[in-house]
């Protein structure tokens, strides 16, 4: 009959130990409950839609719940500041955009409490490049009727993005670097109200991106006038590229990955990496991702971290321009 | 109590004052305009100055008004009756509050429940005993497990 | 085939077993999540997007639909029971339900809620059959200025919302708007009045205030009465008067135009159209004083509107694709996830679909009635539970609905704090509607203005290009001109129709 005196002090000498043991013995349990996936844009638009496929998969392979939690606001900063101030232990994963992520730190008007090194990305899922676009019964016809139209009108064509210091807002600057034209930039909240904005008539040219438009593109009821992308999107095969149009330097897309929080212990890392990359590759994740428009480039580990600091340096350089502007 | 009732006004229309004063210097202190169009602080500016002017009306408006008015105002201070019952009230919630993240909801809701409504004046134990628990632990399973909703586990983390 | 008949195949459609238990279950599940806390319509149906990943997508669609719309009833009960909304949009219902439940008349306020949005529902949904795309197309003409003027506009309509003194009116409708502005700036994402408050980087959340002002400062004033119960008066039968038909006719008829007008223009949030429903009836009231203190009108206005509004809002995004708000961007969200895009090509590629979904609208509607007509009677008699566990039950429901939609106490606190200062406000008083309003508009408000300055590259004359954006400006803020100078021109001689 154990003393309960004696309990007591077990149960202590057990507590205190338990740090040191937690990271092997919790990693090897990982996950024991529940993880949540903070997503920092509004419920039903692309980046949430391809969080809700990639959480579907990924509780089927980890046998626990993966429950996607909408905090949006601010372009995201609201949910990325959310996601990077959570605990360590993997089980708030966060669902990053680039460059997003980026241009948040980057931004000294933000004042964002995270930094660039808060996340530690761990696979990334969607590559959505930018695609330009038109209603159908716009007067431009190709990308270079617009260029033209806004090199006879500096600061005359209007054209919007889904928030400031967006991938929209940074291609737009990069296609004004690479054409010497200027728009007149109109910055809205999120794709729906892009879409409101342009099919409306109340601006000329839409920057966004493939997914969430592809199908009414192919439809014909918007014209898409360029993929901003190295290769044609297999969504849009008969949209030109950039890169076709000779502005090799217009490069820029949105994408979206899991990360967790710095110091999060590496055997977790491992294990979400494994799990994830599974998901990912499922058959039924593939499938549901395709139908929505969202492109797969999953990038695992140290790929990852690599194109997240690329795309950082990058952010950087326009940014600083777009801030120059202010 | 007239001029308690008066001294309420005051207190009120003068911190409102006070509050708008405050935006207001907030705000100045922010861009007010830039090459892009408004800026952050443009609003919040002219909101507050307006706001600063209404309330000082306001506040000039009761500095005027007889005490004739106030006596025949509808609500009244509250008595002692009333006084202890929101102040257990106010005092239940700020400690459950206080104690919701570090004991959980479970813990500091079975303490709450049958608290303020022992404070209230219920006395039958059983009655408080079934509700006290089926408000704490009844209902934090019910929102947990079957409706996802997140609530704060504290010590019960399992 | 034409429309009628599409239609008809639809009805057929959505009335087959599965389709029909979906609408059903949906309906069920709507009116729980819209009266429980922590659980918005969007949240809610959020949640049940997953479930339609194993469901066909017809069913799914269907049920998601009728929870959005039954979520909006929901929330009136809670509303008229204990003053607290349990959604965002129910928070009208509250100023004369909750008055109404005082008096005893819970159930009629319910009853009169439940047909008020049959009515508006069902009739939402025919036009929409009747005018879906071209009444759509044309709502997309109303841009940013346009906006600007219907938030300007429906801020002067608040001071319908005053009572007695104008001044406190307008001085909380300033003050609301201000703290409408705590936050990130809505534009340039810098931060404002947050005094390095990380929580306070999304704002104060309408929801805690709301909960705060209304329902803790209620019960705190209930606190000081001798009663054993929370309402001093017996329950009367929950059958309104002939009387009281008379009224609700009207201000159904209203209500249910406008919640269906503004549901066509993205953007603009349940609430507006129920407030505007609300003020407008009260203005064109013979005894304006009766609102607020329990006129059947009030409320019947309010929901009627809410639910033609929820209805309605189904139009831009089946006809175009374009989501009014975030709940239904949750819905676009699932239409997409089952690999259906919703838009004028759904209408052709698919339309024994959409037709199938809108008709189970119809269904849907009459579901809801029958569901929660013969529940009034029993939510009605809750309120004659005694005071004390009442009052606790209620402090539960509102400290996990503030909770948990950050998982954060901050918010628990805040709603604390607005207690208080709801019950102060009360006493002296103050007319808390209107800063609950500017805090919902100021945002849309302040967003759509600088957004109107892009497009126009800083140059406030794009409102005078604008014909409807300038008349939406420029009316109210004389109305609200001339009702501040000459008050007795617009007092209506009360002690006449008294006598």
């Amino acid at each position: 009959m154990l003393k309960r005196r004696t309990l007591i002090a077990a149960s202590g000498a057990a507590a205190l130990a338990a740090p040191a043991i937690s990271t092997s013995a919790w990693a090897q349990n990982f996950p024991r409950k529940a993880i949540q996936m903070i997503v920092s844009f509004p419920a039903g638009g692309s980046t949430d839609i391809g969080a809700r496929i990639v959480a579907a998969a990924a509780e089927k392979e980890f046998g626990q719940p993966v429950v996607v939690v909408n905090k949006v606001g601010a372009g995201g900063q609201i949910g990325f500041t959310e996601a990077a101030r959570a605990r360590p232990d993997g089980y708030t994963l966060a669902f990053i955009n680039l460059p997003a992520v980026n241009t948040i730190v980057l931004d000294p008007e933000r004042k964002a409490i995270f930094g660039v090194d808060a996340f530690v990305p761990v696979i990334n899922q969607v590559l959505d490049p930018g695609l330009v676009w038109v209603k159908a019964d716009s007067p431009f016809k190709t990308f270079a009727d617009l260029i033209d139209a806004a090199k006879k009108a500096p600061g005359k064509v209007s054209v919007c993005t889904t928030g400031i210091l967006s991938d929209d807002h940074l291609a737009i600057l990069m296609v004004q670097e690479a054409a010497k034209v200027e728009f007149r930039i109109v910055h809205f909240d999120g794709g729906t109200q892009q879409q409101t904005g342009v099919i409306g008539g109340h601006v000329d040219v839409a920057f966004d991106n493939v997914g969430g438009v592809f199908k009414r593109v192919q439809s014909g009821e918007l014209r898409g006038l360029v993929v901003t992308d190295n290769e044609r999107s297999k969504f849009l095969p008969n949209v030109p590229t950039t890169k076709e149009l000779n502005y090799p330097t217009v490069i820029s897309s949105s994408t979206r990955g899991i990360a967790v929080q710095k110091g999060t212990p590496a055997d977790i890392i491992k294990t979400l990496e494994t799990g994830l990359q599974k998901a990912m590759m499922s058959p039924d994740h593939v499938k549901k991702l395709e139908e929505a428009g969202l492109g797969l480039k999953p990038m695992v580990g140290a790929e990852y971290a690599k194109y997240y600091a690329d795309t950082h340096a990058q952010a950087k350089k326009y940014t600083e321009w777009a801030l120059k502007q202010r | 109590m007239p001029s308690g009732a008066r001294q309420g006004w005051l207190i009120a229309t003068g911190l409102m004052l006070a509050l708008c004063l405050f935006f207001l210097w907030q705000s100045w202190l922010l861009p007010l305009t830039d090459k892009l169009g408004p800026g952050p602080g443009f609003f919040p500016f002219w909101l507050s100055l307006v706001g600063a002017i209404f309330s000082l009306l306001l506040l000039i408006g009761v500095l005027r008004r007889s005490m004739a008015e106030y006596e025949a105002a509808d609500s009244q201070l509250p008595d002692g009756y009333g006084i202890r019952r929101i102040a257990a009230i106010l005092a239940s919630l700020a400690v459950a509050t206080l104690l919701m993240d570090v004991l959980g909801f479970q813990l500091t809701m079975l303490g709450f429940n049958a608290i303020l409504v022992v404070l209230l004046g219920e006395r039958r134990w059983p009655v408080i005993a079934v509700f006290a628990v089926a408000g704490s632990f009844g209902v934090y399973y019910i929102f947990t497990r079957w409706l996802d909703v997140l609530l704060p586990p504290g010590v019960l983390d399992f | 085939m034409d429309t009628f008949q599409y239609l008809l195949l639809g009805l057929g459609n959505s009335l087959s077993g599965t389709n029909l238990l979906f609408a059903f279950a949906g309906c069920m599940l709507g009116t729980m999540i819209g009266l429980l806390p922590g659980l918005g319509p969007s949240a809610g149906t959020a949640i049940l997007i997953p479930l339609t990943f194993s469901l066909d997508p017809t069913g799914a669609i269907i049920m998601l639909c009728a929870i959005y719309y039954g979520a909006m009833y929901g929330g009136t009960i809670t509303s008229v029971l204990i003053n607290v909304p349990g959604e965002a949009a129910s928070v009208i219902t509250c100023i004369d339900g909750y008055a109404m439940a005082r008096q005893g008349r819970a159930g009629s306020a319910l009853a009169i809620a439940a047909i008020g949005s049959f009515v508006g529902g069902t009739i939402a949904t025919v036009a929409l059959v009747v005018v879906a795309l071209p009444l759509a197309t044309l709502a997309l003409k109303f841009g940013p200025a346009e906006f600007f003027g219907l938030m300007v506009a429906g801020l002067c309509l608040v001071i319908g919302l005053a009572g007695r003194n104008m001044m406190a009116a307008l001085l909380m409708t300033v003050l609301g708007l201000l703290i409408a502005m705590i936050g990130l700036d809505p534009v340039r994402g810098a931060p404002r009045f947050t005094f390095g408050i990380p929580e306070l980087y999304d704002g104060i959340g309408f929801i805690p205030v709301v909960m705060g002002l209304f329902g803790i400062g209620e019960l705190l004033l209930a606190a000081e009465r001798r009663q054993a119960n929370m309402i001093n008066a017996d329950l009367k039968n929950w059958n309104p008067t002939k009387q009281e038909w008379v009224l609700s006719s009207k201000a159904i008829g209203r209500g249910t135009v406008v919640g269906f007008v503004l549901g066509l223009i993205p953007g603009v949030g349940a609430i507006v159209p129920t407030f505007m429903a609300y003020v407008i009836e009260k203005r064109l009231s013979k005894n304006p004083e009766r609102f607020g203190n329990g006129a059947i009108e009030g409320v019947a206005s309010a929901e009627t509107a809410n639910n033609a509004y929820a209805n309605a809002a189904m139009v831009p995004l089946l006809a175009l694709g374009i989501p009014s708000s975030p709940t239904v961007a949750v819905l676009m969200g699932a239409f997409i996830i089952n690999g259906l895009t919703p838009g004028p090509f759904l209408f052709q590629e698919k339309p024994e679909l959409v037709w199938t979904i809108i008709a189970s609208f119809f269904v849907g509607n009459v579901i809801l009635l029958i569901l929660n007509l013969p529940l009034v009677g029993l939510w009605a008699k809750l309120l004659k539970i005694p005071f004390s566990y009442m009052c606790t039950g209620v402090l539960i429901f509102c400290i996990i609905g503030a909770y948990s939609l950050k998982q954060n106490m901050f918010d628990v606190w805040l709603m604390l704090g607005f207690g208080v200062l709801g019950y102060v406000l009360r006493k002296l008083e103050f007319p808390l509607a209107p800063a609950i309003l500017a805090l919902i508009l100021g945002p849309m408000m302040e967003r759509s203005l600088r957004t109107t300055l892009e497009i126009s590259a800083g140059s406030f004359g794009i409102f005078l290009e604008r014909p409807l954006a300038l008349a939406l400006l420029t009316i109210p803020v004389i109305v609200l001109g001339f009702m501040l100078i000459k008050p007795r021109a617009f007092a209506r001689v009360r002690q006449t129709d008294a006598e």
